[in-house]
């Protein structure tokens, strides 16, 4: 577990939590689990709870170190890779909404940790997130692909095949 | 570990017998687990889709038995209510988990040997 790391990437992203704000933890702990997702090394386990993907660990360590989280004092850097993950959040995630990052977060456990097939992972996340807008989980899950998708070998043959027809026809239309 | 069966009846009634119901057991669990970040009202329902009535009752005895307590929280511009376990909550849960464990090895090695 590295919270050294947590708080360079909020301090990468500009984001100075207030721990006893319960909004604030929540950001935290869905914005560390897809950063973990894109490679970041913090290193915090994380399960599905009755909240979603959750790190206890995550929650005493933010406790435990209150001021310099909030303070935003650390002393580890983000390599480059790392500081390209979280330019990327950062577009991807503007104004940290926490429904979004919810969503977003619920939606990659189950796509991406779990390897549920679209629809699966879809419908997880409607169940467990069923308070949130039916635009709210479409934006959500939309980021989390965005954000997360690596596609296989075969899956880019395949969505070159897609826009080739794609091309082909537009290039038909526009020749009359 | 060697556990006799007169032991653990003997340790059970140090055990609050009524929070043995699925749903109370379910709500304490889940809100132990997130320890003092709490859990929103919603996400409860959600998760265990259970009506109003049943989850306000089941949480209104937790938080009467002193289990669990409950405050108003803001997010996105909305006030919800979060739970939040106690220690005296955290205590109680341990001790079902502990109790629970050896209950159920008790019954397996007691199935194996009849």
């Amino acid at each position: 577990m590295n919270l050294d790391k947590v708080v360079a990437c909020l301090k990468e992203i500009g984001f100075k939590p207030k721990i006893n704000d319960f909004q604030d933890r929540l950001v935290i702990q869905k914005a560390v689990y897809l950063l973990q997702r894109k490679g970041i090394g913090s290193n915090f386990e994380y399960n599905l709870h009755v909240r979603g993907p959750y790190s206890p660990e995550l929650t005493k360590e933010i406790y435990g170190h209150k001021s310099s989280v909030e303070k935003l004092e650390t002393s580890s850097r983000l390599n480059n890779a790392e500081s390209r993950a979280v330019e990327e959040f950062k577009g991807l995630f503007p104004g940290l909404k926490p429904g979004i990052l919810e969503v977003a977060a619920t939606y990659s456990y189950f796509a991406f940790e779990r390897h549920q097939d679209v629809m699966t992972a879809l419908q997880n996340v409607k169940r467990m997130k069923s308070f949130y807008s039916e635009a709210q989980i479409a934006v959500g899950v939309s980021k989390a692909k965005e954000f997360l998708f690596q596609p296989s070998e075969k899956e880019l043959a395949e969505m070159k095949e897609e826009s080739r027809a794609w091309q082909d026809a537009s290039l038909k239309d526009m020749r009359g | 570990m060697n556990i006799d069966f007169l032991s653990l009846i003997k340790e059970s009634e140090a055990l609050n017998s009524s929070v043995f119901s699925l749903i109370r057991l379910q709500l304490l669990s889940s809100i132990a687990d997130v320890g003092k970040d709490g859990v929103a009202c919603r996400e409860l329902k959600a998760a265990f889709g259970v009506s109003d009535g049943a989850l306000f009752t089941n949480l209104r005895f937790l938080e009467e038995t002193g289990y669990v307590t409950s405050k108003e929280i803001t997010l996105e511009g909305k006030k919800l209510q979060s739970y939040q376990i106690t220690s005296e909550g955290l205590l109680a849960w341990g001790q079902i988990k502990e109790w629970l464990k050896k209950f159920v090895e008790c019954g397996g090695k007691n199935n194996e040997s009849g």
